[in-house]
């Protein structure tokens, strides 16, 4: 028997991986804080800076408010950040005195949590990131140990990184990242126990997604196998793509004999809080998936694979799917097998799309050719050298390995209105202008939401864009609603 | 760096030992936390609407509340029995009662308020005068009279007219007004007697009168070791010493006299090393242009809302916040006062008939929603108001740009709600708001009786 801590993951993961990044806004978060605070989660994942982008981008909201007003919502739980340590929102790298400044900011405004991603474990830069994060004040540095399925990935492989995490004072715990779901529970008796020997007594999460109903079952053993924190979802934001389902994984645990100290009654109203948004707000519900052998081939997540198949119809290429597919495998060992991880996936996909519908490596995104540049780090094996060379011998190569050096801080500040603080700095920096002063003229975010008001809120709306309905009356049994116009805009209920 | 706070006793099942709209309003904001609210309510009001809107009810005893509401051990009996993490006293009843707070402690129970030591220091008038001087606050002149002599000696500093006060006294019981040296002797007797007798406590001390006062008080929220002032409040308003409105900020102070109150109120609250809500309650001397301390509330006040609407907090979630033992999340920095909000007390009385209350069956209740409009209750259509508490029925709280605004909003609110079934002070706001004296602001605290007695309270039906 365990004590085996929880970690939730909808706010962030479970948004992007259900609700496309976008589901959640300031308010939502605001509401189900002090919730989640009572629950007893060791961690949330918070926010990355996919989320912040899509705060500014899509919702208008500043994510360094959300981020301040959350924390004082919830001040016990920690709030964790994932991040690969070269970019902050776009996906050009930053100075890594910027990235510092970032790292600052972060932790000043609430976040005590990060997570290093480098889904190409490249370990002179997680080190290095993990020394900067610890030099801002991270109170919890995580490394993560990104798993796939490849000839190079084997259990030696991750505990040699387990190995060096254990080495460097700065990384605090370490967590197994299955951003696919393909870790099955008869590879984990082997993996697990490997990585958990060559920790030094550092803390073992794990986070397997629950893409083709594997992590269920994986999580049940987890505990037994040295892993002391397992990472969920809450009620429509678990399950599907996201995460194991929160109740039923403390259920399962429990039923194993280990015990998860969490209050039920809180994650309970965690749980409904989701379903009546996504009810709400039309949000689709994560629901238990069925097992694909297939997905194990090629470990192109769902959306990708929806995204791609839309795109070759849009082309008549249709009947090219499975071609693709195979294509797929052969560009990413061409590539030095990269992990299906954001932003990953999209790179070979798009890449083996051009190479299937023309010359293969005649067209290349700019993405894969900073790729190869080293832009997003060193690959975990070589890039095949004639693919390497037919990619960089071409004039766009030549233009972005020119490319000027990222500009630092002091530079930055000297391209945008002095006296902008430095969260805004950091969003000028990173985002188009008009994003950013969109954001500012939309004020502050609204900070409630109720999600069984939300059809009596739309009627209302909708009604007072109405100027010939003077009066409503609504009565049902339960209830006896009235409104009607008056001069001074007060309401009647 | 914003703190977070591993090392704090969670409260997971809250008992609310109190009734009505402040029961209501706990149960509220328990829902919103995720903290599961168990009622304590007496026989009378097992089936009102705050047993209805909690996660569960327990009973606490019959009708009559020195069994139920006001009695420490059938409190502790009804949060053991229920397993609660922690008590929530609301106001009145035993909510500044130390031995309810010694009760809870002794158990293992959270008491939702400030520790035992700060009750009996603010609990008893000449103690908290004395915390009031020692941490440097201006008290009115005045002092403890034991017997005549020593009386006289006080009256002589003090000049006339003063007060005689009960020491156990408070809410306006207790006092009795002297104009010179020869009604000294008789009215000392008289007060000495009475206050033995309502009181249990014989003790009597003296005070300068102030004949034209505001009653100002100054919120403030303290974790034991750091405290905050949330702002000030006017409550001059008021009947034979209860208050029926209410707003934040305090208009027509200046800059200078309300920034000195709210660093006095502060410093009362750090010299107690204070946790939780706490309310310093001072009196302006309109024509000195000064103010002196009256007394500290150990509570949540009736009125908190004002103070809610103007800082966006949410008082009775920072007061379970400390109780669970977090230190502040606000900074004395991060407080900024929005608009101005006001607060009306709708009380089943009957304001023509000397305000006498007026138990019964609700029949109707209408109530005025729109942004910046808040109602604070605990009745519906078929509620009972029962004969044995407070008459307080809603309180409706109006949030606006500044005062005027506020003021006019309300008018137009209070134009909108019904409470129909049994008489409600109503009409009275209604009156008072379309007052050219009140509507200037400022006024005194005995400008509501010169306000009733001139004019025909009929007419305003």
């Amino acid at each position: 028997m365990a004590d085996v801590g929880l970690v939730d993951v909808s706010l962030r993961d479970g948004n992007q991986s259900l609700w496309g990044a976008t589901g959640l806004r300031t308010a939502h978060v605001l509401q189900v804080a002090p919730l989640l605070e009572r629950v007893g989660f060791r961690a949330l994942d918070y926010s990355s800076s996919t989320a912040m982008g899509v705060a500014v981008r899509n919702h208008r909201e500043d994510p360094w408010e959300r981020l301040r007003l959350t924390r004082a919502a919830m001040p016990r739980t920690k709030l964790q950040f994932i991040g690969t340590g070269f970019r902050f929102i776009s996906w050009q790298n930053s100075h890594p005195d910027t990235m510092q400044l970032v790292y600052d900011r972060l932790v000043a405004n609430g976040i005590d949590r990060v997570v290093v991603l480098d889904p190409m474990h490249d370990m002179d830069a997680a080190r290095e990131t993990a020394r900067r994060l610890k030099q801002a004040g991270v109170e919890e540095v995580i490394g993560a140990l990104t798993f796939t399925i490849s000839v190079v990935h084997d259990d030696a492989f991750y505990a040699d990184l387990a190995r060096q995490m254990a080495e460097w004072p700065h990384f605090d715990r370490a967590y197994v990242k299955d951003p696919a779901g393909i870790l099955t529970a008869e590879r984990a008796r082997t993996l697990l126990p490997a990585i958990v020997a060559q920790l030094g007594g550092k803390s073992l999460e794990l986070h397997s997604h629950a893409t083709i109903g594997l992590s269920p079952l994986t999580y049940s053993i987890a505990p037994e196998l040295g892993v002391e924190v397992v990472q969920v979802g809450s009620g429509a934001l678990g399950n599907g793509s996201s995460l194991p389902e929160a109740r039923r994984t403390v259920a399962n645990l429990r039923e194993m004999g280990h015990r998860v100290d969490v209050d039920d009654r809180a994650l309970g109203l965690v749980c409904d809080f989701f379903d009546g948004l996504a009810a709400a707000d039309e949000l689709p519900v994560g629901q238990p998936q069925d097992f694909d052998a297939a997905f194990l081939h090629h470990q192109i997540a769902g959306g990708v694979m929806t995204t791609t198949r839309r795109q070759l119809q849009e082309i008549g290429m249709e009947h090219r799917f499975e071609a693709l597919v195979e294509e797929v495998g052969v560009v990413r060992a061409e590539m030095g097998y990269p992990i299906m991880v954001t932003p990953f996936p999209q790179m070979v996909v798009s890449q083996a799309l051009f190479n299937v519908i023309g010359e293969r490596y005649a067209n290349v995104p700019d993405q894969v050719i900073r790729y190869v540049l080293g832009s997003f780090g060193r690959p975990t094996t070589p890039i095949e050298p004639a693919v390497k060379d037919r990619i960089l011998d071409r004039p766009r190569a030549r233009e972005l390995a020119a490319e000027p050096p990222p500009p630092s801080p002091a530079e930055l500040r000297t391209r945008f209105p002095k006296g902008i603080s430095d969260e805004e700095l950091l969003l000028r920096a990173h985002m188009p202008e008009e994003q950013v002063d969109a954001m500012l003229a939309a004020g502050p975010a609204p900070r409630h939401f109720n999600p069984s008001l939300a059809p009596v809120l739309a009627l209302l709306g909708e009604l007072g864009s109405r100027s010939t309905v003077h009066d409503l009356a609504v009565a049902k049994p339960s209830l006896r609603m009235s409104v009607r116009r008056v001069s001074e805009g007060i309401s009647v209920a | 760096m914003v703190g977070r706070v591993a090392d704090s006793r969670r409260i997971g099942r809250l008992l609310i030992a109190n009734r009505g709209e402040i029961a209501a309003r706990v149960v509220r904001t328990c829902g919103r936390l995720g903290i599961e609210s168990v009622l304590a309510a007496s026989d009378a009001d097992l089936e009102s609407l705050p047993a209805r809107l909690a996660d569960r009810v327990v009973r606490l005893g019959p009708a009559n509340a020195a069994q139920s509401y006001l009695d420490p051990a059938a409190v502790v009996r009804a949060a053991q029995g229920v397993h609660a993490d922690a008590v929530h006293p609301g106001y009145g009843f035993l909510s500044e009662n130390p031995s309810l707070a010694r009760a809870c402690a002794a158990t293992g129970i959270v008491f939702v308020g400030p520790s035992p030591e700060s009750l009996e220091a603010v609990g008893d008038k000449l103690t908290a005068r004395s915390h009031a001087l020692a941490a440097g606050l201006p008290v009115v002149p005045g002092g403890e009279a034991a017997d005549l002599a020593q009386a006289q000696a006080v009256a002589a500093e003090v000049g006339y007219p003063l007060l005689v006060k009960a020491v156990g006294g408070g809410g306006g019981r207790g006092m009795k007004l002297v104009h010179g040296p020869d009604d000294l002797a008789h009215t000392l007797d008289l007060a000495v007697s009475e206050a033995a007798a309502a009181f249990g406590d014989p003790r009597v001390y003296l005070e300068r009168f102030v004949s034209s006062g505001r009653h100002v008080e100054v919120q403030v929220l303290g974790d034991g070791s750091r405290a905050v002032a949330l702002g000030d409040r006017d409550c001059s308003v008021q009947r034979r010493y209860q208050k029926l409105f209410e707003e934040a900020p305090a208009p027509l102070l200046g800059d200078g006299l309300r920034a000195e109150m709210a660093a006095a109120a502060l410093s009362l609250a750090e010299h107690l090393h204070y946790r939780g809500l706490g309310t310093v309650e001072l009196l302006v001397d309109r024509e000195r242009g000064t103010f002196y301390f009256l007394e500290m509330n150990a509570r949540i006040q009736v009125e908190h809302p004002v103070t809610e609407m103007v800082t966006g907090l949410d008082l009775v979630a920072e007061q379970l916040a400390v109780a669970e033992g977090l230190p502040l999340r606000i900074r004395q920095e991060d407080v900024v006062l929005t608009g101005h909000a006001v607060e009306c007390r709708i009380n089943a009385e009957d304001w023509a008939h000397g305000f006498r209350p007026s138990p019964g069956r609700i029949d109707r209740v209408v109530l005025p929603v729109g942004e910046g409009l808040r109602v604070d209750t605990h009745v519906q259509g078929g509620s009972v108001v029962p004969p044995y508490y407070d008459s307080l029925l809603a309180k409706l709280i109006v949030h606006g740009r500044d005062r005027d605004d506020a003021l006019a909003r309300a008018r137009a609110a209070l134009g909108l709600l019904r409470i129909d079934g049994v008489t409600t002070t109503v009409p009275v706001h209604q009156a008072l708001l379309a007052d050219p004296e009140f509507a200037a602001g400022g006024v005194d605290t005995a400008f509501f009786e010169r306000f009733l007695a001139s004019r025909d309270l009929v007419g305003v039906r």
